[in-house]
C-alpha cells in the first residue's frame, strides 16, 4: 500500500490559501457576532425564566428546549430556506447565517446563564431591592457582573464547542472555512490532505479562543479568586 | 402501512411523512451504534486516564483532548472522503458515519466517566489499599458503584448530542432522517416546501431528543451529578 501525500498542492497555491484566509475570516467573525447577540438574547431569556415574567417564562423555555433539542443544520436550513420563503424576504447567505448561529448560540448560553442566575444567593436581589435600585437596574448592576464572573469559564468552553460545529453553515452557501476547503477539494481530489489542512485550522482558531478568553478573564474578571 | 398514512393525511403529506419516519430508524440506529462503540472506547480510555500510569494517562488525555477537538464535521469529511481517497478505495457511508461519531462520543463519554469516576474521594481508594485490595477490585467493587450514579445523568444527556449528531452524516451520504427531508424539501411538490419540512424533521428530532433531556434531568435531580450546570455540548 503506499501513501502519496501532497500537502503542498494545497499550499503552493495562491488561490486556495487566499480562500481559506477570507473562510477563516468569516467563520471567526459571524462566531464571535452570534456569540456576543447571542449572549445579550440569551441574557433576556434568562432573565425572563428567573423573574418568572408571565407569558415571557413559557416562551422562553420552549423557545430554549426546541433549539437545544434539535440539530444546528435542521435550525440552518429552516433559517436560510424555510423563512425566507414563507415571509418573502431574501437575504444574503452570511446574514441568514448569522441569524441561525444567534437563534443557536442564544439557547444555549441562556441555559447557562440561567444556572448561573440560580446560583446567587436570594439575599443580593433583596439587598438591592432594599437600596432601591429599580428593577432593571438590580440586574444591571448587582446580578449579573457576579452571574458572569461565576459562569465564565462555562461560557468560555460553550463557545468554543459552538464555534466548532459552525462548518455546517457551508451548507446553506457561506462561504467560510469549511466552504473553502470543500471547494479546493473540488478542484484538487486531495480529500485527505484538505481536510487535514482544515481540522488543523479549526484546532488552532479554537485555541486562538481559548487564549483570548483568557486574557478577557484575567483582565475583567480578575477581581475574582479562582 | 403507507396506505394508512395516505389514507389519513392525504397524497403528498402522507407519503412525506411515512418515508421521513421511515428514515428516521437509520438515525436512530447510528445514535445506537455511535453511543454503544463510544461507550465501549471511553470505558477503556477512561480507565487508562486514571489508571495512574504517567504513559497511558498522557495518551488518554491526548485521545480525548484530541477528538473533543476536531470538530464532529472534519471527522466525518476526513472519514467519509479524506481516507476512502487516500486509500483510493470506497467505503461504505454506514462505515464513515460510524467510525466518526464512534470517535466522536468515545471522547465525551470518555470524560463524562473519568469526572465522574475522580468525584470519588480519595479516601475510597484508600480503604480499599488498607484492606489489601488491587486497583481493579477497587475500582469494580468501591468505587464504580458509586461513579455510575453520578455519571448516570450526564451520559443520558450526552446521547442527546449524539442523535443531533448523526444529523450531519447525510454530507457523506448517509440516508437518515436529514438526508430524505433534505430530498423533500428541495423537490417541487406543493405541501413539501422548505417551510414545512423543516419544522417536521426538527419535530421529529425534537422528538427523540426532548424526553432524554428531561430523563437526563430527572436522573440528576434524582442521583446527582458530579458536574453542576448544564452540559457543556453543542451539535
Amino acid at each position: 500500500m503506499m501513501f502519496d501525500l501532497r500537502f503542498f498542492e494545497i499550499y503552493r497555491n495562491a488561490d486556495f490559501l487566499w480562500r481559506l484566509a477570507e473562510g477563516a475570516y468569516l467563520s471567526i467573525t459571524l462566531s464571535v457576532a452570534a456569540a456576543l447577540v447571542g449572549l445579550l438574547a440569551a441574557s433576556l431569556l434568562a432573565v425572563a425564566r428567573y423573574a418568572e415574567v408571565p407569558v415571557l417564562k413559557h416562551i422562553a423555555a420552549v423557545y430554549v428546549e426546541v433549539i437545544r433539542n434539535t440539530p444546528l443544520i435542521v435550525q440552518l436550513f429552516f433559517v436560510a430556506f424555510g423563512l425566507p420563503l414563507l415571509l418573502g424576504y431574501q437575504w444574503p447567505f452570511w446574514a441568514h447565517a448569522a441569524l441561525g448561529l444567534t437563534l443557536n448560540f442564544s439557547a444555549y448560553f441562556a441555559e447557562i446563564l440561567r444556572s448561573g442566575l440560580v446560583a446567587i444567593p436570594k439575599g443580593q436581589i433583596e439587598a438591592a431591592t432594599a437600596l432601591g435600585l429599580k428593577p432593571h437596574l438590580r440586574f444591571i448592576k448587582v446580578i449579573f457582573p457576579q452571574v458572569f464572573a461565576n459562569v465564565y469559564p462555562s461560557l468560555t468552553s460553550q463557545f468554543i464547542f459552538l464555534f466548532l460545529t459552525t462548518g455546517v453553515i457551508s451548507e446553506i452557501g457561506v462561504e467560510d472555512l469549511t466552504h473553502a476547503g470543500v471547494f479546493i477539494d473540488s478542484r484538487t481530489f486531495r480529500s485527505f490532505e484538505v481536510f487535514i489542512t482544515l481540522t488543523v485550522a479549526y484546532v488552532a482558531i479554537a485555541l486562538f479562543f481559548k487564549g483570548c478568553m483568557l486574557a478577557i478573564d484575567r483582565h475583567c474578571f480578575g477581581w475574582k479568586a479562582r | 402501512m403507507k396506505d394508512l398514512f395516505v389514507a389519513l393525511l392525504g397524497k403528498p403529506f402522507g407519503i412525506v411523512i411515512f418515508q421521513l419516519l421511515e428514515a428516521t430508524q437509520f438515525t436512530v440506529y447510528l445514535s445506537l451504534i455511535a453511543f454503544v462503540g463510544g461507550g465501549l472506547i471511553a470505558s477503556a480510555i477512561a480507565l487508562a486516564r486514571i489508571s495512574g500510569k504517567p504513559g497511558w494517562q498522557r495518551f488518554a488525555s491526548g485521545y480525548i483532548w484530541l477528538f473533543q477537538s476536531i470538530p464532529l464535521l472534519m471527522l466525518l469529511f476526513l472519514s467519509g472522503l479524506g481516507v476512502p481517497r487516500l486509500l483510493g478505495q470506497d467505503v461504505n457511508p454506514w462505515v464513515s458515519a460510524i467510525v466518526s461519531l464512534t470517535l466522536y462520543s468515545s471522547a465525551y463519554l470518555s470524560e463524562v466517566w473519568r469526572g465522574a469516576i475522580q468525584a470519588i474521594p480519595r479516601g475510597q481508594w484508600e480503604g480499599g489499599y488498607a484492606l489489601g485490595m488491587r486497583f481493579l477490585p477497587i475500582l469494580r467493587t468501591i468505587v464504580l458503584p458509586q461513579a455510575i450514579r453520578l455519571a448516570l445523568a450526564p451520559t443520558v444527556g450526552f446521547s442527546v448530542q449524539i442523535i443531533k449528531g448523526t444529523s450531519l452524516a447525510y454530507i457523506i451520504g448517509f440516508h437518515d432522517l436529514m438526508n430524505l427531508g433534505k430530498r423533500w424539501a428541495n423537490a417541487p411538490v406543493d405541501g413539501t416546501e422548505p417551510f414545512v419540512i423543516y419544522p417536521l424533521m426538527a419535530l421529529i428530532y425534537f422528538s427523540l431528543c426532548f424526553p432524554l433531556s428531561r430523563f437526563a434531568l430527572v436522573l440528576e435531580r434524582r442521583l446527582g451529578s458530579y458536574s453542576k450546570g448544564p452540559q457543556i455540548t453543542a451539535a
